[in-house]
């Protein structure tokens, strides 16, 4: 045990020193994550609210006054600009100053009346996909909510024949923060961890210091248990930081154990300090090893599921995505803060992550050569 | 020579199709001074890479304190201190954290780290810099430190690669006043170097060019070698005025077979019977009427040169033939 680890203390006495005294250094640690974490949490919202809308209404009778009011009510819509032409409509979503046209006929009390079917365009801007389909989807609810109204109260029955009583379990406001911040809190991490030990080893390299510890008698895992430890504690300190902000800046209530989320970020972060030390064992120059940690990190945002649900993926990213630890502790992070998982449920994993860990780990230091050159 | 404490035989270093390192033999005696000399890329810090295990030789193979570099390793590094070219340390440490992390690499601990740390203090006037970053000292000071931090496991050996390039005339004074007292103590040194006034004050020197050791004994030894004052030849030293102008006059001369400026006078290998008045009469034809001639051996510098550019001779008829 004491040679296996030997030097040890004395690297891990010195990597707290230096981590502790550069202090742009610990600066440039701690920002790219918090920053990212309001930045998203508040940005990345993808409810759509209060589009602004604009109107041409050539009817202006009761009935296209209450079908307009239905639409302002869903909270969706919002009038920014009343139109008086076709031709106005178009060039106001064609100028960007509203996402939809609503068009309302001249005829159309009149064939409400008649009871023949009246008719309301629609326009939608199409360029923003998510946001037009949202708006498609709520408008159609909206005149077809409206319909039957008029169905039910011209046929005489006392209500629609098929009612939907739907309870949305776990995020109940179906709020955008709760399902992404949690996600975010991986990538985050991600920044923080594999850049600061990827440069580390590779750095010395550089400095000529690497030679210096590889001609005392220190062992190979003695180093890269002390290159790493310094890091680990930091960077849990910055993951309960991280936590802090979801409960009370993002009010997502944390349903799980509190113990459970640092038992996988624990995993989390050590697997990905790891992965950055075995980036700085491989490359020779600080540009090489930044270069290479993107290489990881950018599959780690984009085919974890933090964005994009990983099951509609065409199945290679599907696979790139199961090699990340990002993909895991995600949907740990999902599972215990929305639905109070406990860790036993999600046992597959965290066996995953912790794998991924300890065999990372284990190949910095056989994969290390205590030589040059 | 006392017992051996290096010994290498036949080390060799390939780099690919270059061979940076050819079958390279020598000894140094416990508690001598070995200089290792040679013009920059001639492969001395490859050696000394080689030597304290941390680079593979490709052929051959050596011996520290009867321990073989590449069956163990590990024994070796217990015994040796390393000073590399450009003085590692860290930045970020004061001092006093330099030479702790130093001991502490090597298992040292509590009452004895501390005591080992004064005792490097006292040994290399550091104390007054106690608490001042590296990052913060100048090149002398560096250099103290990078020494003292080698030295805090009380190596048997110690392998100083350049330590004096690019530190005052002083520093490099009270360097070797150390290294003195090291070896009296009993501690072998191995010492890289650029300077031959370095070299004088070492036990043994080796001079490698183009990767090859092309020779290797006692300062003394060296100069007295038949290569480098042929028979039939001598040296002369030559004090004048105007020693550029004098150079050329003086090239001209039948037998003298070739002439350096060494600051005020010039140093000339000639033939027997090349004569004083001869060399005289030449420098008076060129304005120059005061001059100094003595006849002289060779200096250390001498040696290198001639040897180097002998061998550089022989390679160019090898390859020739």
């Amino acid at each position: 045990m004491n040679n296996l680890f030997r030097g040890f203390t004395a690297i891990l006495y010195k990597e707290f020193i230096v981590v502790f005294r550069d202090r742009t250094a610990l600066f440039f640690m701690f920002f790219p994550p918090l920053l990212q974490i309001i930045a998203f949490g508040f940005a990345l919202d993808l409810d759509v609210r209060h589009m602004p809308t604009a109107l041409l209404n050539q009817d202006r009778s009761l009935y296209s006054r209450e079908l307009i009011d239905a639409f302002v009510n869903t909270e969706t819509f919002r009038i920014v600009k009343v139109v008086d032409s076709p031709e106005e409509l178009a060039a106001t979503i064609r100028r960007g100053e509203a996402y939809l046209g609503i068009e309302i006929p001249p005829n159309f009390a009149r064939e409400l009346r008649a009871r023949h079917t009246a008719y309301v365009q629609v326009l939608i801007d199409g360029s923003s996909s998510t946001t037009g389909l949202q708006a498609l989807n709520t408008a159609i609810s909206v005149t077809f909510n409206e319909s039957l109204k008029r169905l039910i109260t011209e046929s005489g029955r006392s209500g629609i024949p098929i009612e939907v009583r739907p309870q949305v379990l776990y995020n109940p406001a179906l709020k955008s923060p709760n399902f992404f911040v949690p996600g975010v809190i991986g990538t985050a991490l991600q920044l923080a961890t594999v850049f600061a030990t990827a440069l580390s080893i590779v750095r010395e390299r550089e400095k000529g210091t690497l030679e210096q510890l590889l001609v005392s008698p220190i062992s190979r895992w003695g180093l890269m248990l002390g290159k790493i430890v310094p890091y680990l504690c930091i960077t849990m300190t910055m993951a309960a930081l991280l936590f802090a902000i979801l409960r009370w800046i993002f009010f997502v209530p944390i349903h799980g154990s509190v113990i459970a989320l640092f038992v996988a970020a624990f995993l989390y972060i050590f697997t990905l300090l790891s992965l950055g030390l075995l980036i700085s064992t491989r490359a020779q120059t600080q540009m090489e090893a930044f270069q290479l940690a993107l290489v990881f990190l950018l599959p780690g945002i984009f085919f974890s599921g933090f964005i994009f649900p990983r099951e509609t993926m065409p199945w290679i990213f599907y696979w790139i995505g199961a090699c990340m630890p990002a993909t895991y502790f995600i949907t740990l992070m999902r599972a215990i803060v929305l639905r109070g998982a406990s860790l036993t449920d999600f046992w597959s994993s965290l066996l995953v992550l912790a794998g991924m860990g300890v065999g990372l780990f284990a190949l910095c230091a056989v994969r290390f050569s205590k030589k040059i050159g | 020579m006392s017992e051996p404490m290096i010994e290498v035989e036949g080390l060799t270093k390939r780099f690919g199709a270059f061979t940076a390192v050819d079958h390279v033999s020598f000894s140094v005696g416990k508690g001598s001074i070995f200089g290792f000399l040679g013009p920059n890329g001639s492969g001395k810090t490859t050696v000394i890479r080689m030597l304290c295990g941390i680079l593979e030789p490709s052929d051959g193979t050596a011996r520290i304190g009867g321990h073989d570099i590449i069956r163990e390793g590990e024994p070796i590094k217990e015994m040796i201190g390393y000073m590399s070219q450009q003085f590692s340390l860290y930045d970020e440490l004061t001092v006093n954290e330099n030479l702790l992390f130093a001991g502490r690499l090597y298992g040292l601990r509590g009452r004895n780290l501390n005591q080992r740390r004064d005792e490097m203090l006292t040994t290399t006037h550091l104390e007054p810099y106690l608490g001042r970053r590296a990052a913060h000292l100048s090149g002398g000071l560096r250099q103290r430190l990078a020494m003292a931090c080698s030295l805090m496991h009380r190596p048997t050996v110690l392998f100083l690669d350049e330590p004096t390039a690019g530190i005052d005339p002083v520093a490099r004074r009270e360097l070797w006043d150390l290294l003195f007292e090291f070896a009296g103590k009993g501690m072998t040194l191995f010492v890289t170097t650029h300077y031959m006034d370095e070299a004088e004050r070492c036990d043994h020197v080796g001079y490698i060019y183009m990767s090859k050791l092309i020779v290797c004994g006692e300062p003394d030894e060296l100069k007295k070698m038949p290569e480098v004052t042929p028979p039939g030849t001598r040296r002369l030293d030559v004090t004048c005025d105007h020693v550029t102008t004098a150079l050329q006059a003086v090239r001209q001369i039948r037998g003298v077979r070739s002439a350096t400026v060494f600051g005020q006078s010039m140093h000339l290998l000639v033939d027997e019977n090349v004569r004083r008045s001869e060399i005289e009469e030449k420098l008076r034809s060129v304005g120059i009427t005061q001059s100094e001639i003595h006849e002289m051996g060779p200096s250390l510098e001498d040696v290198f040169v001639t040897l180097s550019a002998n061998h550089a001779q022989d390679g160019a008829k090898k390859e020739a033939a």
